[in-house]
C-alpha cells in the first residue's frame, strides 16, 4: 500500500496559498466603504459649493432626510411594487421552466417557439408597455404582466442551456444502468441544469423590481414607480432620489437573497465552492 | 449469465456525406467468469465494440447474443466503467455508488451496507460521506468501479478505465481491480491500449488491428490468479507482451 502515498487522497489543505495573497478581510470591507463615503462627500460638497437647487440635484443629506420624512409612504409603496415584482417573477419562473423543458424535450416545440422567443426579446418592451393598458386595462394586472414579459427570457434561455448541457457519456452510463427517460431527467439532467437555471433566476429576480417600476410608470396609481414619476413631474427631485434609493436597496437585497438560495441549493457546484485556493 | 457471443459484428457510421467503417467484422465469445482483455491502437473501434456489447449501440451487421438471445437494448447485468469516472458532483461518494439501485430496473438490488462494503473493498471506505471533488483521480475511479459493481452485474465492462492516471496509480489500480474481481467473481471485459495491463489483468488477450478493428491474434495468459505485479518481469510474461508488440510493429501501428 506504500504506492498510495504518491496518490494524494484528498485535495486542498496541502496547497499553499499563493504569495500574491487575497487582501485581508478588513481591506475587503474598508475599501469599498471608504470609496462610497468619499463619493458621497464630494457630491455633498459639490452641491453646497455650486449652490445647486434641490430640484436639479439634491444633496445626499437632503435625500436621507426625505427618506426619513416620507418613510411610511415609501415603505407602503415599496410593498406594492414588491408584490407586483414577486407575482410577475413567480409566473415568469414557472413559465420559463415549463417552456424551457418543453423546448428541450421536443424539437418541434423548439423550432416553433424559437422565432417567438427571439422576437419577444428583440422588441423594446418599454415601448410596448402602454399597449398593455389598451389590452388589459390600467392597474395591477397590466403591471404584473409587464414584469412577466420583462423577466421570463433569461429564465427560459438558461433553463434550455442547462437541460441541454448534461454530459452525453453520463447519459449513456445512466442508460446502461437501466434509467428511463424520466429517471435520466430527474437524476441527471435537472441537477446538471440547476447552476444554469440559477444564473437565469438571479438575472430575472433583479430585473423584476425594475420591470415593476416601469410598469407603474404607465399602468398604475400605486407603487414606487408611480411615486417616482409624480415626483419628477412636480420637480420634487429629492423625493425622486429617495424613491430611487429605496428601489435600489430592494434590488440589492433581492440579489443577495437569490445568491443565498443558490448557495443553499447547489453547494456542490464549482461556483459555490470558492476559488480561494486556485491562485486567481 | 453464460457466454456472450459475437458473430461477424461490424459497425459503420455515416459521417457527413460518407461512411466510416469503424469496426469489424469481429467474432469471439466471452465465457462466464473469464477475464478477457482487448488491446488495440487508438481509434480502432474498441469503445464502439464495448458499446455494442453493452447494448448501447446497434451493430451494423452481425449478431451479439447472451445465452443465445440477441441483445436488443441496454444489457441488464452489465456494469460499465469509462475512462472518465463520471461521478455526480451533487451526490456524496456513497450516494454515487447507490445511483444504479435507484433506477426502476434494479429496484431492491442493493443496500447501503453493500455500497459501504464495496467502498471498503476498493480501499475508499473512509470517503463514503465525502464529495467527489475532494478525491484524487485514482480514488474517484475506485468509486466508479464500486458503482459499476453495485447491482452485482454478471459482467464488468471496462473501457480504458486507467488511461487518465499516472503510472504508479495505474499499477495500484491494477492490483485493486484484480482483488475486487476475485472477491466479486465477475466476468470482465477490459479494453486498454496498454499491453502490460492487458496481459496482467486477463486470462486471454485479443489483439485488434487499426481501424476498422479486426482481431489479429488471441493469446492465453497462463499465470494463475491472483498475480503479483512482479509477474510482469517473468520471461514468459515478457514473451507474451513481445508477441503483442510484434503485431503492432508488423501492421505499422508502432514504428521504430
Ligand atoms: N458516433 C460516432 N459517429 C461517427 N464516428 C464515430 C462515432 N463513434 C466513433 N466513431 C469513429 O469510429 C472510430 C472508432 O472509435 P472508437 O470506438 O471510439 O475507438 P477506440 O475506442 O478504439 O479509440 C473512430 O474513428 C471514431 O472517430
Ligand atoms: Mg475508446
Amino acid at each position: 500500500m506504500s504506492v498510495e502515498a504518491s496518490d494524494p487522497t484528498v485535495r486542498g489543505g496541502a496547497w499553499r496559498t499563493p504569495r500574491v495573497a487575497a487582501p485581508s478581510r478588513a481591506a475587503a470591507w474598508l475599501l469599498p466603504a471608504a470609496s462610497a463615503l468619499i463619493g458621497l462627500a464630494l457630491w455633498e460638497a459639490a452641491v453646497a459649493y455650486f449652490g445647486l437647487p434641490a430640484y436639479l440635484l439634491p444633496a445626499p443629506s437632503a435625500v436621507v432626510q426625505a427618506i426619513f420624512t416620507y418613510r411610511s409612504v415609501l415603505i407602503s409603496q415599496l410593498a406594492f411594487t414588491a408584490f407586483a415584482a414577486a407575482a410577475g417573477f413567480a409566473i415568469a419562473l414557472v413559465l420559463g421552466i415549463v417552456f424551457g423543458a418543453a423546448i428541450t424535450a421536443s424539437r418541434t416545440v423548439d423550432r416553433m417557439l424559437y422565432p417567438w422567443l427571439v422576437i419577444s426579446h428583440a422588441i423594446p418592451k418599454v415601448v410596448v408597455a402602454p399597449l398593455f393598458i389598451v389590452w388589459i386595462g390600467f392597474g395591477l394586472k397590466s403591471e404584473i404582466l409587464f414584469v412577466v414579459v420583462f423577466t421570463f427570457f433569461p429564465i427560459i434561455v438558461n433553463t434550455v442551456t442547462g437541460l441541454k448541457s448534461a454530459d452525453p457519456d453520463l447519459l449513456q452510463l445512466a442508460r446502461s444502468m437501466g434509467a428511463t427517460r424520466w429517471e435520466a431527467l430527474t437524476k441527471i439532467r435537472i441537477p446538471t441544469a440547476l447552476p444554469s437555471i440559477f444564473a437565469g433566476i438571479k438575472i430575472s429576480a433583479t430585473l423584476a423590481p425594475v420591470g415593476a417600476v416601469i410598469g407603474e410608470f404607465v399602468a398604475s396609481n400605486n407603487g414606487l414607480g408611480h411615486v417616482l414619476i409624480q415626483a419628477v413631474g412636480s420637480l420634487e427631485t429629492t423625493l425622486a432620489f429617495a424613491a430611487v434609493f429605496v428601489i435600489s436597496v430592494f434590488g440589492i437585497a433581492i440579489w443577495y437573497a437569490a445568491e443565498w438560495v443558490e448557495r443553499a441549493s447547489i453547494p456542490w457546484h464549482a461556483s459555490q465552492r470558492g476559488g480561494s485556493n486556485t491562485g486567481f | 449469465m453464460s457466454a456472450i457471443r459475437l458473430d461477424n459484428v461490424e459497425k459503420t457510421f455515416s459521417v457527413g456525406d460518407g461512411e466510416l467503417h469503424a469496426l469489424g467484422p469481429v467474432s469471439f465469445s466471452i465465457e462466464p467468469g473469464e477475464r478477457l482483455a482487448i488491446v488495440g491502437p487508438s481509434g480502432c473501434g474498441k469503445s464502439t465494440l464495448l458499446r455494442i456489447i453493452a447494448g448501447l449501440e446497434e451493430a451494423s451487421a452481425g449478431t451479439v447474443t447472451v445465452d443465445g438471445r440477441a441483445v436488443t437494448g441496454p444489457l441488464a447485468g452489465a456494469g460499465i466503467v469509462f475512462q472518465r469516472d463520471l461521478l455526480l458532483d451533487w451526490r456524496s461518494i456513497i450516494d454515487n455508488v447507490m445511483l444504479p439501485t435507484e433506477f426502476r430496473r434494479n429496484a431492491g438490488s442493493g443496500s447501503r451496507t453493500r455500497a459501504r462494503a464495496l467502498l471498503d473493498e476498493l480501499g475508499v471506505g473512509e470517503f463514503a460521506e465525502r464529495s467527489p471533488w475532494e478525491l484524487s483521480g485514482g480514488m474517484r475511479q475506485r468509486v466508479a468501479i464500486a458503482r459499476a459493481l453495485m447491482c452485482r452485474p454478471a459482467m464488468l465492462l471496462l473501457d480504458e478505465p486507467f488511461s487518465a492516471l499516472d503510472a504508479l496509480t495505474r499499477d495500484q489500480m491494477n492490483v485493486v481491480l484484480q482483488r475486487v474481481q476475485t472477491a466479486e467473481k465477475v466476468t470482465t471485459l477490459l479494453i486498454t491500449h496498454s499491453i502490460q495491463e492487458a496481459v496482467f489483468l486477463s486470462d486471454r488477450v485479443l489483439v485488434m488491428s487499426s481501424r476498422p478493428g479486426r482481431i489479429l491474434d488471441e493469446i492465453e495468459v497462463p499465470f494463475p490468479q491472483p498475480r503479483r505485479l512482479a509477474v510482469r518481469e517473468d520471461p514468459a510474461f515478457a514473451e507474451i507482451a513481445r508477441r503483442i508488440r510484434l503485431h503492432f510493429e508488423r501492421t505499422g501501428v508502432l514504428v521504430e
